[in-house]
């Protein structure tokens, strides 16, 4: 029988007595070991006057742990060659630590410290306050952060998407040690978290090792289930930006589903058709999406045309209905209404005819091949793995991928249409100021 | 058949009129191969009032050839599973595919065809100038990359090729035509002094037939010469550039270095490392954002090429913050020149930079990348297996007279960008 999954190494799974989530994936012949917490905690879990906790505990949980002083996580790891960061999302947060093979034991002993144990000291917290606000004011340098910072306030009024997960300015000013030590205690722990570990180690031992390690840990995390449903929108929303910049910058998002939703797998291929590439099964791509597809509809209608110099779309897996994208950079001359104009008639005409036949079977190629190589290497099988567990379940990938093979033409057309409708359509727009006038 | 399976060992191959070839392993497990064709077409080689020439050279190259337009060969990498990604620097031009094993003699075909047979159309010349027209303004208007800009300024007079970024002027990109971008292209990618990188699991004999075929219409003959290199002659001193309305500034000190081939890099390599390279540990990491709070990112690196370098230490910070951080990133560089790093630290840096060796070999792509450094700078095929000895070599006073030559304060540049007053 053909294998119809994603090819993906062999991995095994299980909890924990604590119901910590443990995947282990041997591969032997690796020259790494990579470690993976993801806790499925992300801005989502937060509330105004709080934003960004989740973004700044992930910076916190480097600060010190019991047997980890302030910067010997990082001394410990680096000092033998490893490479260790995190990031924080609307869903979750990711730790992750790869070190060469034979010191795997570093990131298990550092994980299993500061999953429960992280010391989030007043004068650490405040010595931290000014580098998020440097991160973030790096961000703001940027028309396109400003941009979609404003399209998800826009497009959503209820539910916790409506933030970034930097957070606010103004929370990050004045949020509390209290207050981050109090999230930080509701939500990171053992229920909430999936590890994985990845390339080589003996899966026997290691299993004891993690083990050892990780049930003694107590049984923590409250509920990151989110209550708040965001109201189907009556109409479209509006708004313009200026500032500096380079040429006229426009971002329009719809209502899209959740990854679980059974519109996902038509939405990915609707995002294949007009942007070229669907995240998660695009070649080369672990989690980024190459600028350029020449083949891709956005591209043939407004880059080559001359009306933009970059234009392309996007839908990230979100665990609750998110917003699907396109984002179009003007080439110069070229003013706003009359790109949005040229946007508007790509969705219009993919609503009304749907794909061609043709062109179906190319992004079925595109997501087939892609997605060959996909588990390449401890770090990437950590993340993929560490992806799908947190956000739905490992063999959900190979759910989504079957369903993005067989889902129809049909299919995709009514799923335009029912996406690219008026009614739910946000629209930001960005003029640069006259600073960027030619030499 | 002789078949050399360790990622570190780079073979040479015989030399296809005038286009090198070089096989490394790809990692154990890897099912995917990669290629890189090397030549010396940088934007160092731009001709006067045609700047921006080199880069848009390369990236249209990576568009269409002859026989697939930007449209086909778009698919044609789709059904291969394969990647084609072009970069071009001062001295040097890439082109590189990527993909499953099994599609390497297809990939490696796509590559040779890019190289030799690309098409140069009216309308991607058309696009791609527009596109390069908005990376102009962005480099403009953007602090981190107007800094990087106004640095190099700084450091080299004109003529240099490291003093521009290679994306011209309006003007400049305005003038170049077809006949401008065939011409470049027939003296400085099919004509000797270029490379062809490939991490395969095919054994070196099985890779130079393929390229004997595939390469076959490869010229010998050299390249145009580059012409006089002036020395960098810039003044040291401050330069403020405000770009109000944005809310980070960005801070950069940096000047003239060594080159790779130059003897003391080993031990440049790890003064940079001490200073800003290495992350989480280095000194600019731990004062300017471990201990002072001032930053999100403070880090240095040293651009070791083989016509010279350059080092840049930076830090972006708020417009309250900067006058405070100049002068701590400042103080950490002189420190490393002035005395010796504590053995301890030196031996976390140099055990840190040798540990780190097999993180380069997760995949074929990044174990590539060692490749190609080999292939570039003439190094010797074993030279990452004796990269461990090399900088075990290095004392601490070694690393403060390198400094004292590669990380150089006295003769360097400060360039402050962003929501800042003028001077």
């Amino acid at each position: 029988m053909p294998n119809l999954g994603v090819p993906r190494p062999r991995y095994r799974s299980f909890r924990l007595a604590n119901r910590l989530t443990v995947v282990l994936a041997p591969a032997p012949e690796s020259p790494t070991a990579s470690v993976w917490v993801w806790y499925r905690v992300g801005s989502k879990n937060e509330r105004p006057g709080i934003t960004g906790a989740s973004h700044w505990v992930e910076h916190m949980l480097f600060q010190g742990s019991p047997r980890y002083g302030k910067g010997e996580i990082d001394r410990a790891v680096v000092s033998v060659g490893g490479t260790l960061n995190a990031f924080t999302d609307t869903d979750f947060t990711a730790y992750y630590t790869t070190v060469p093979r034979e010191h795997l034991a570093i990131p298990l002993d550092i994980e299993s410290d500061r999953m429960t144990r992280a010391l989030i000291t007043d004068p650490e917290v405040e010595r931290e306050r000014t580098v998020i606000h440097s991160e973030r004011e790096g961000n703001e340098n940027w028309p396109e952060f400003r941009v979609e910072e404003e399209l998800y306030q826009l497009a959503f009024r209820v539910h916790p998407y409506r933030w970034d997960a930097l957070g606010r300015r103004e929370d990050i000013e004045r949020m509390t040690p209290a207050e981050l030590r109090e999230y930080y205690r509701r939500f990171y722990g053992t229920r909430n978290a999936v590890l994985i570990v990845a390339g080589a180690f003996e899966a026997g031992a290691t299993e004891a090792e993690v083990r050892r390690r990780f049930s003694p840990l107590p049984e923590t995390g409250e509920s990151v289930a989110v209550a708040e449903r965001e109201p189907a929108p009556r109409g479209e929303r509006r708004a313009e930006l200026s500032g500096p910049g380079t040429t006229p910058y426009l971002q329009v998002g719809w209502r899209a589903p959740a990854i679980a939703d059974p519109e996902t797998p038509a939405t990915m291929l609707l995002d294949a058709l007009l942007g070229g590439e669907t995240r998660l099964f695009a070649a080369g791509a672990m989690w980024g999406r190459s600028p350029e597809h020449p083949s891709a509809r956005l591209y043939r209608a407004l880059v080559d045309p001359g009306l933009a110099v970059r234009a392309t779309s996007d839908w990230r897996p979100r665990q609750h209905p998110g917003l699907f994208t396109i984002q179009a950079q003007a080439a110069r001359g070229v003013g706003l209404d009359r790109l949005e104009t040229a946007l508007d008639d790509v969705v219009g005409r993919l609503a009304r005819h749907g794909p061609t036949s043709a062109e179906l079977r190319e992004a079925r190629t595109k997501v087939r091949r892609g997605v060959a190589l996909a588990y390449e290497g401890a770090s990437r099988t950590g993340f993929r793995l560490g992806f799908f567990s947190a956000l739905r379940s490992i063999q959900s990938e190979d759910s989504l991928f079957r369903a993005l093979l067989r889902t129809s033409a049909a299919e995709v057309r009514e799923r335009a249409r029912a996406l690219f409708r008026d009614e739910s359509r946000i629209v930001v727009r960005y003029e640069p100021t006259a600073e960027a006038a030619d030499e | 058949m002789s078949e050399v399976r360790d990622p570190l060992q780079v073979e040479f191959g015989a030399e296809l009129e005038g286009l090198r070839l070089v096989r490394q392993a790809p990692p154990a497990g890897s099912a995917s191969f990669s290629a890189t064709y090397v030549g010396p077409a940088g934007w160092g080689r731009d001709p006067s009032g045609r700047e921006g020439l080199a880069r848009l050279t390369c990236h249209l190259m990576a568009c269409a050839t002859r026989r697939l337009d930007r449209v086909a060969l778009a698919r044609f990498l789709d059904h291969a599973g394969g990647t084609l990604s072009h970069e071009a620097s001062p001295e040097s031009a890439e082109l590189t595919v990527w993909g499953p094993e099994s599609s390497r003699e297809e990939l490696i075909g796509l590559l040779a065809d890019v190289v030799l047979r690309p098409r140069f159309a009216p309308d991607d010349l058309a696009r791609i100038r527009r596109q390069l027209h908005e990376r102009q303004l962005r480099e403009r208007t953007q602090p981190a990359s107007r800094a990087e800009r106004e640095l190099l300024a700084s450091i080299y007079p004109r003529g240099h090729p490291y003093r521009e970024t290679g994306l011209g002027t309006p003007r400049s990109v305005a003038r170049i035509d077809a006949d401008d971008l065939r011409r470049f292209h027939r003296d400085q990618y099919t004509s000797g002094d270029a490379i062809l990188v490939v991490t395969t699991s095919a054994p070196l004999p099985i890779v130079e037939r393929q390229a004997r075929r595939l390469f076959a219409e490869f010229e010998r003959a050299a390249p145009p010469s580059i012409g006089p290199i002036p020395a960098p002659g810039g003044r040291p001193g401050e330069r403020i550039v405000p770009l109000p309305g944005r809310s980070q500034v960005e801070v950069r000190i940096g000047g003239a270095s060594i080159g790779r081939g130059d003897p003391a890099y080993p031990a440049a390599f790890l003064a940079n490392e001490i200073l800003g390279g290495r992350p989480l540990l280095s000194r600019l990491f731990q004062r300017v954002r471990e201990r002072g709070g001032l930053a999100y990112h403070a880090s240095s690196s040293l651009e070791a090429m083989r016509l010279g370098g350059y080092w840049v230490a930076q830090a972006g910070t708020g417009s309250d913050r900067w006058r405070k951080v100049v002068p701590m990133v400042a103080e950490e560089i002189d420190r490393l020149r002035a005395r010796p790093p504590p053995p301890g630290l030196l031996r976390t840096i140099r055990e840190s930079a040798i540990g780190e060796l097999p993180l380069g070999l997760e995949t074929t792509a990044e174990a590539h990348d060692l490749a190609v450094d080999v292939a570039y700078h003439g190094l010797p095929g074993d030279y990452w297996k004796r990269w461990p000895a090399a900088l075990r070599a290095v004392s601490g006073p070694d690393v403060a007279r390198a400094a004292e030559v590669a990380l150089d304060r006295r003769r360097a540049v400060t360039v402050v960008v962003g929501p800042v007053e003028g001077r």
